[in-house]
């Protein structure tokens, strides 16, 4: 392999370990749904990498893109709910 | 000349990983999915790279799927994720 | 090498400068505006002068009307985001960074 390409191929790998490891450690939510989409789009990378491309497309697709606004979005649902239950604990 | 495009693809991973510090640090929720969508355009020019280099047209497609996902992401953040009265700890974390 | 490729290279060196400059600047700058700035730099200019020696060295014209139907696409798109986010930004009440 060309030294090039082994390049890429290891700061695919360190990327793609680094990112899960901090998107399972972090504390804040969004930061974590971002570092998903991150994630995906550095998958979709290696899948091209190792050949795959129909499964790289379906990566960026629905990995990366769609789950991750679908993410978003129930985090926005969760802060919502939590917010009414704390305006309900100072009411009652 | 594939090597050097596949060298420059390298590259701009290595200098996207480090960009994606920002995700880390913050501090709005805002600057945290810009460097996102940084990701997003440079995978498009990686890929773009790759399809040169390896002689895969397919990958040009990837690409452009890239492209319309860096809205997509974008969008639903700004609608859907940036609350007005978000989670406390996301503008003061870190 | 033919001319194509003489070109080609200061375009490509040009295209990873930009992508540099993008992520010092979203490194190092300190707000969301400014930080815009930086990303759009990279996304249009960066992405530009690189499908730039692509186009070049491309064989056939589909192909090259395909390249640049794709920066097309991303510059329209980031541009409009990049409005969007600004807006959306200002309406949540942070402020344009002042020097000190």
């Amino acid at each position: 392999m060309s030294p090039a390409g082994w390049t890429l191929d290891v700061a695919l790998v360190t990327l793609i370990l680094g990112l899960a490891w901090r998107l399972l450690w972090t504390r804040n939510l969004f930061e974590a749904v971002v570092l998903f989409v991150a994630f995906g789009l550095t998958l979709s990378l290696a899948w091209v990498r190792l050949g795959a491309t129909d499964l790289a497309l379906a990566e960026a697709a629905v990995g990366a893109g769609l789950t991750g606004a679908l993410f978003m979005h129930a985090r926005q649902r969760l802060a919502e709910k939590l917010a009414e239950r704390a305006e309900e604990e100072v009411d009652g | 000349m594939a090597e050097a495009y596949m060298a420059l693809a390298a590259f701009l991973v290595v200098n996207v990983g480090a960009g994606l510090w920002r995700v880390a640090r913050g501090p709005t929720p805002a600057d945290r999915m810009l460097a996102a969508q940084l990701f997003g355009s440079t995978g498009v020019a990686v890929l773009l790279l790759l399809a040169e280099a390896a002689d895969a047209p397919a990958l040009r497609d990837v690409a452009l799927v890239f492209a319309l996902l860096a809205v997509v992401a974008g969008i639903a953040f700004v609608k859907l994720g940036w609350s007005q009265d978000p989670l406390a700890e996301d503008d003061h974390a870190d | 090498m033919p001319i194509s490729t003489w070109l080609s290279i200061p375009l490509l060196l040009a295209g990873a400068f930009f992508f540099l400059g993008g992520t010092i600047g979203m490194l190092r700058f300190p707000d969301v505006y400014t930080r815009l700035h930086a990303l759009t730099k990279a996304d249009n200019l960066g992405l530009g002068l690189i499908t730039g020696a692509l186009v070049l060295e491309a064989d056939g014209w589909a192909v090259r009307a395909k390249l640049l139907l794709i920066w097309i696409l991303v510059l329209a798109a980031t541009a409009t985001l990049c409005h969007i986010v600004a807006r959306a930004a200002l309406e949540r009440g942070i402020r344009p960074w002042r020097r000190p």
